[in-house]
């Protein structure tokens, strides 16, 4: 019988044939030596392949890797924060310009705090002082301006300009942060 | 729908967990790096590649769709930016179908290489002299070996990550063994 082509060696080793084929193999290769000897190479051959030699990285490849992930990477947490603090800092001006702290909730929300005690009320007492110290400031600078410019800043204008630092500052500060994403997804 | 060690891995670095993304990485490092090296052969380019495959990965990761393997999507990223890089470099980078670098020239530079052939290497000498060898094969019948033994993929998967029909890769297979058994008899290494 002729030996056997090296594909009909490799499929029955593979399991790939079946049955009266798998057996008319099997009983070829222990009748001639020749197909024997490369069904052992192949054998021989897929042991060694099953067992892979791996390259190693250099140990720096994966820390290396996530700094330049995580470093570039926008943090919402931080892009959230900045919205929040816009936020507050444009409600902050809202409430010096049209002097909220002279409206009858700010007023009963004072009485409150000094008639009871616990975190929760110094917090609010806190946040009283600071806007009331702000306001102050607030108070002084526009006399200054006011003083030195001889015109009188009226409300449009400190609303504009509040807005627009506002918008300023959220724009500079998230700017800041996205620069470096272009890097990481070029 | 339940979730592999993978997927939940992805749903952690989804919702902002570092280390999760880091544990996926050191999984698949080895895997991954082992591929591009014997795909490139310059160790420079494959730490670029492997780099740059990760930075893939982690930008598109919230187009993953969790119905399908995470090593099959992450592999057919790789594959494409292997075979992108060979593509624009082929002018530069080391013909892969050159053959004047014989396994025997490799192994030498490895100090590995005896005057009297392979007949007395060890087990693992001979381990890595096939695998050194591999890297010498032709890359059409290289890449499949390597997605096969290296990445350990069944055939259905490699034609998935490389769009060719599953009977061709078997034949491919077929066709990267018998070279590697021709130069393992013409080299004289014990079956």
């Amino acid at each position: 019988m002729a030996c056997l082509p090296d594909q009909k060696i490799l499929d029955y080793l593979d399991g790939e044939i079946k049955s009266i084929e798998h057996s008319l193999v099997r009983d070829h290769l222990l009748v001639c030596s020749r197909c024997r000897q490369t069904a052992d190479r192949y054998t021989e051959l897929q042991k060694i392949l099953a067992q892979p030699v791996h390259a190693e990285p250099p140990a720096w490849l994966v820390p290396q890797i996530m700094k330049r992930i995580y470093a570039d990477t926008p943090r919402y947490t931080s892009i959230a924060a900045l919205i929040a603090a816009s936020f507050i800092f444009f409600v902050t001006w809202i409430y010096i310009y049209f002097d909220f702290s002279r409206s009858s909730l700010v007023q009963a929300l004072r009485l409150t705090a000094n008639s009871t005690s616990g975190w929760l009320v110094n917090i609010i007492k806190a946040i009283s002082a600071i806007y009331t110290s702000v306001q102050a400031t607030f108070k002084a600078c526009r006399a200054f301006l006011e003083m030195l410019l001889h015109v009188r800043l009226g409300f449009p204008l400190v609303i504009a300009f509040v807005l627009a630092f506002s918008a300023l500052l959220l724009f500079v500060t998230t700017r800041l942060l996205l620069k470096k994403t272009g890097d990481v997804k070029k | 729908m339940i979730l592999d060690e993978d997927q939940v891995l992805i749903k952690k670095t989804l919702k902002g967990d570092k280390r999760a993304f880091e544990e996926l990485m050191r999984k698949y490092e080895k895997k991954i790096f082992s591929f591009v090296i014997r795909m490139v052969r310059n160790e420079e380019t494959a730490i670029d590649l492997t780099q740059d495959f990760f930075i893939k990965v982690f930008t598109v990761l919230d187009k993953y769709n969790f119905e399908y393997k995470f090593s099959t999507w992450a592999y057919r990223i790789c594959y494409n930016l292997v075979i992108d890089h060979i593509r624009k470099n082929q002018g530069q980078v080391h013909s892969l179908d050159d053959d004047s670098v014989s396994a025997k020239d490799m192994l030498s530079s490895e100090n590995v290489i005896r005057h009297d052939g392979f007949k007395n290497l060890s087990q693992e000498e001979s381990r890595l002299y096939i695998w050194q060898m591999v890297e010498n094969i032709p890359p059409k019948f290289r890449e499949l070996i390597l997605l096969r033994y290296i990445q350990e993929l069944k055939y259905e998967e490699i034609a998935e990550i490389t769009a060719l029909p599953v009977g061709t890769i078997k034949n491919r297979i077929f066709k990267a063994k018998e070279i590697l058994k021709k130069e393992m008899e013409k080299d004289g290494l014990p079956a």
